[in-house]
Formats: C-alpha cells, sequence, structure tokens
C-alpha cells in the first residue's frame, strides 16, 4: 500500500457493504475523494487517499461507515489490571458533546460530570486542554522565533521552517499536507499536537515526577472527538517517551499514547460498566495533568488554537495582555476568516503587524490558500487548519448527528418559539 | 346507424382571473413554505456544531485563567522538568518531523 510509513495504522473508516445505498453523501463529505463509487452504487473507501476524519461517517444518513479500530475491551482490560496506571488524556471538544450520548443536550458542558465518570471507570485524569497550553507555549514560541527572526532580522539558533506558519494539531490536516501538498511540510509547525505531546510527558515528568511510577506502567488512553487521531497515533515517530528513558539507561518500548477512543468510544465504555454520566456528581480538581485554562478549552473550535495563540505571543511580544481577551474575528463558521493585528515589540519599539487567517473544512476552503502559498504570493504569517467544518467539536469521533434522527427535535428546531 | 358526433372538444375549465390568482397564491404559499422548512432542516444540520461552540466558549468564559502562559502546572512543569519552551528537551518531547507521503511506495 502506498503512502504508509512501516507499522502504521492502514485502516480506520470502513463502509459497511450492507448498510450502504450508494446515496453518495459521504461524497459531499469527503475532503479527499475517498469514497469510491457512484450514485446508486455500493460505496468503499480509498485508504491510501483517506485521511480518517470520519466525516462521512458522522454524515451517512444510513449509518454504513464505521470506525473499525476498537480498543474500548483492550482498555477496560488495562483498568482491571492493578498494576497498570491508566491516565486519560481528554480531549476539550469531549466535554460538550459526551452529554448528548447519555440523553443531554447538544452543547451542555459536563466537565466535571465527565471527570467524576472517569474516575469511577478507575482512570487518573489527565486532561488534554492542560497540554493545549503546553501546545501553545512551543507552537506560540516558534511563531514568535519566525517573527523575530524574519521579520524584525534577530539572528536565531533554532532550525526554523518557513512562514506562513501552519498549525499541526489537525492530524487529517497534517496527513493531507503529506499526500497532496508535500511542498509545504516546511510550513507546518514542527510543534506536535497536544494529545501526543500530553502522552509524551505523561510517560516522562508525570511518572517520574507527579506519579512515581515506572513508565511502562502508565497507560495513557486519549479521549478525543477524532478518528484520526487513532492513526496520528500510530505514526512510528511517536515513541519519545520510550527513547528519552532508553538514554536514561532504561529498556523499555512503548508508544507515547497506547490507546484512542473516541467520544462515541469512551461513551460505549461508561455505558459498559454500568455508569450513567448524566447523573455523575461532579469532581472538580484533578492535579496539575489536568489544569487547564481558558486559552486551553478553545482548541475544539475553529478559530480556537488562533485566539489562544494570539493570548500568549502577545503577551510575550509586547509585554500586555491581549484586551479585549475575546478575538472576535477568528470566531464563527465562515469558511476562511481573516484577521490583521499590528503590534509594537516591547523590545525593540517596533511595529510588526501579523497577518492571521483560519480555515475549516479543508473540502471546501484550504485549495485557494494552499495553491497561494505554493505560487509565493500569501500575505498570512499564521494559518490554523482544521479539516473538519467548525472544528474539532464537529469531528468524526463525535456523537453523530443529534438532531438528524429525531422529528420532536426538528419540528422544536422548525418553530421559531422554542 | 347513430351519426355520432366523434368531434371531441375539450372541456375548458372555466377559472376567472380573480380565481387564477387565487390558486396562484396557493401555490405560491405551499411552494414557499416548503422551501422554508426545507432550508430550516438543512440549516439546522448545522446548529448542534454552533451549541458545542458555544458550549466550550463557556468553558473559556468561566475560567479563572484565561492564557497559556499563566497556566501554573504548566509554568511548574517548565522550572521542575523541561526547562523553557523550544529547549532541547522540548524539542525531543513536544516537537515532531513529517513525511512526504507521495514518495512513500
Amino acid at each position: 500500500m502506498n503512502g504508509f510509513q512501516a507499522q502504521e495504522l492502514t485502516r480506520v473508516i470502513e463502509i459497511d457493504q450492507k448498510k450502504c445505498k450508494g446515496c453518495d453523501s459521504c461524497s459531499s463529505f469527503c475532503p479527499t475523494k475517498a469514497t469510491h463509487g457512484k450514485y446508486g452504487w455500493v460505496h468503499s473507501v480509498d485508504t491510501e487517499k483517506c485521511v480518517f476524519c470520519g466525516q462521512c461517517l458522522v454524515n451517512c444518513p444510513f449509518g454504513a461507515p464505521k470506525d473499525v479500530v476498537d480498543p474500548v475491551d483492550k482498555v477496560i482490560g488495562k483498568l482491571n489490571n492493578k498494576n497498570v496506571t491508566v491516565v486519560t488524556s481528554v480531549a476539550p471538544s469531549v466535554r460538550v458533546a459526551i452529554g448528548e450520548e447519555f440523553g443531554m443536550e447538544p452543547g451542555s458542558l459536563v466537565t466535571e460530570k465527565m471527570y467524576g465518570a472517569l474516575l469511577k471507570a478507575g482512570f487518573v485524569v489527565g486532561d488534554t486542554n492542560y497540554a493545549a497550553d503546553v501546545c501553545i507555549m512551543e507552537e506560540g514560541s516558534e511563531l514568535i522565533e519566525k517573527i523575530r527572526h524574519y521579520m524584525l532580522g534577530e539572528p536565531t539558533e533554532h532550525h526554523l521552517g518557513a512562514v506562513p506558519q501552519f498549525t499541526s494539531c489537525c492530524p487529517a490536516w497534517v496527513r493531507y499536507v503529506e499526500l497532496n501538498y508535500p511542498q509545504l511540510i516546511p510550513n507546518l509547525s514542527s510543534a506536535k499536537s497536544p494529545m501526543m505531546m500530553h502522552g509524551a510527558l505523561m510517560k516522562t515528568y508525570g511518572a517520574s515526577q507527579l506519579w512515581k511510577k515506572k513508565p511502562e506502567d502508565v497507560f495513557v488512553v486519549a479521549v478525543m472527538p477524532c478518528t484520526a487521531k487513532k492513526f496520528e497515533a500510530a505514526r512510528p515517530e511517536f515513541t519519545n517517551a520510550a527513547h528519552y528513558w532508553r538514554e536514561k539507561g532504561e529498556q523499555g518500548s512503548y508508544p507515547d499514547v497506547d490507546a484512542v477512543l473516541t467520544t462515541r468510544d469512551l461513551a460505549r465504555l461508561f455505558k459498559k460498566l454500568g455508569i450513567n454520566l448524566a447523573s455523575e456528581s461532579g469532581v472538580e480538581d484533578n492535579g496539575p495533568m489536568a489544569q487547564y485554562t481558558g486559552a486551553g478549552t478553545i482548541f475544539g473550535n475553529t478559530g480556537g488554537v488562533m485566539e489562544a495563540a494570539l493570548r500568549t505571543a502577545h503577551f510575550v511580544i509586547t509585554g500586555k495582555e491581549l484586551a479585549p481577551i475575546d478575538f472576535k474575528p477568528v470566531r464563527g463558521l465562515k469558511g476562511v476568516k481573516e484577521a490583521s493585528v499590528t503590534i509594537t515589540d516591547a523590545k525593540t519599539g517596533k511595529n510588526v503587524t501579523l497577518n492571521l487567517a483560519v480555515v475549516h473544512g479543508i473540502k471546501n476552503n484550504i485549495k485557494p490558500v494552499a495553491d497561494q502559498i505554493v505560487a509565493g504570493a500569501s500575505k498570512y504569517h499564521f494559518i490554523e487548519v482544521m479539516n473538519c467544518p467548525g472544528g474539532c467539536i464537529n469531528g468524526g469521533g463525535q456523537p453523530i448527528n443529534p438532531m438528524g434522527t429525531s422529528w420532536l427535535d426538528k419540528a422544536k428546531a422548525v418553530l421559531p418559539w422554542s | 346507424m347513430a351519426n355520432y358526433d366523434y368531434d371531441y372538444v375539450e372541456k375548458a375549465v372555466e377559472v376567472s382571473r380573480r380565481e387564477f390568482v387565487g390558486i396562484l397564491g396557493v401555490v405560491g404559499a405551499v411552494l414557499w413554505t416548503s422551501a422554508y422548512v426545507a432550508t430550516d432542516l438543512i440549516q439546522d444540520r448545522t446548529k448542534y456544531i454552533k451549541m458545542r461552540a458555544q458550549g466550550l466558549y463557556k468553558d473559556d468564559g468561566k475560567s479563572k485563567v484565561r492564557q497559556s502562559h499563566n497556566n501554573p502546572a504548566v509554568t511548574e512543569m517548565y522550572k521542575n522538568f523541561a526547562g523553557a519552551p523550544l529547549s532541547s528537551l522540548s524539542e525531543e518531547l513536544f516537537h515532531t518531523r513529517y513525511v512526504d507521503r507521495t514518495k512513500l511506495v
């Protein structure tokens, strides 16, 4: 099979041949034309083109595409093993969607209930939002370094990539670039996604300093709104924790993230263990690996990474906090959002104008932006890209369209007074 | 044999101008309503996206700390472990490389 590294996961999404009615809906959501089949024919997924985003899965009216990677029983097995510390990394978008699987309204914010349910199931709670904050420090510093070097002409000690800098948190987007725009790879931020940072951090710093465990006894379970994250965790380069410990004379070989559950998978795990999230009492504080800021939590929305990065970049460059803190131009569902910010460098007194862009829904919106960079005509410095329309909150691992099946809800949406 | 007249003349529909305008109105109303319902159902498909997005902005709004560089647990981690962003340990654990998949066969 072409386009895969050795030992990589090659299949995440498959179409159930019995359920597919050939309606071709999947093709109108697929960003890479990976759903093969004409109208009226049973469709199949071309895994060499597929970026594993799962948009076909959450939008198919017949529920034909399915996620074929199911680690739920493996995770339950680890939870039952008393020698293993099973820690989670729960993504931002999970907390506003998992409630739907337990009969709550879409958008219900259930962070505390979710922590409670995770603790009851036997997990040690870690929150990807914490790693999102670390990600902003790394990716933001990389951007600031580029601004200082390319725009203010300062020397640099780092090996810097190209400008504009793309965000690299979205695994479907990263795979999309690797498959379709390899010439733009230097533009991708070298920062890992928060999930992968969290995994590496929990098996090094977490294991030795926080929990006093052997890293091989720490089992990291990421809970993601995303099917592409299952592919990302299986990339062979993500074994940095094991490498770190081998350099310190330890033995062992393990991935940074051991298993990835989607939001749907976690709901299924809770149900298997008899835990009803909706009736859980809340737990608020969960130690350093789950301590997060507002900037970390908005990572799940389109424009969120940009806004979080700007809050920190603004402070680092000007020495003052961004005010007002809500940066509205990057919010909302417009396909390509643009903003321009002029800030004064506290060190040199020079003014810098940053041109920012936010793209979501790769299928319809990325091509003009990417082609412009290839042609060398892009005015942007920093571009956030998320594959799914709306961002991770609408990811392929989220509960399936909560408003698609119930006529009562549809009526409610149509009536102006409800 | 009876002399049948086979010349068939279609019975004209007798509609006055007033009635015709009325029928147009009814047809128009039916079309408009169904179009309205259809677009509303399509928009409804994206309503849950907005509701989830609002959920996260609500989480941001009620956070005591709202900037990553002010997260005490992150500052603590850099102090006790990784040093600083882009330090060599940070580069080792928090950064990665990418592959040109068009060259992987």
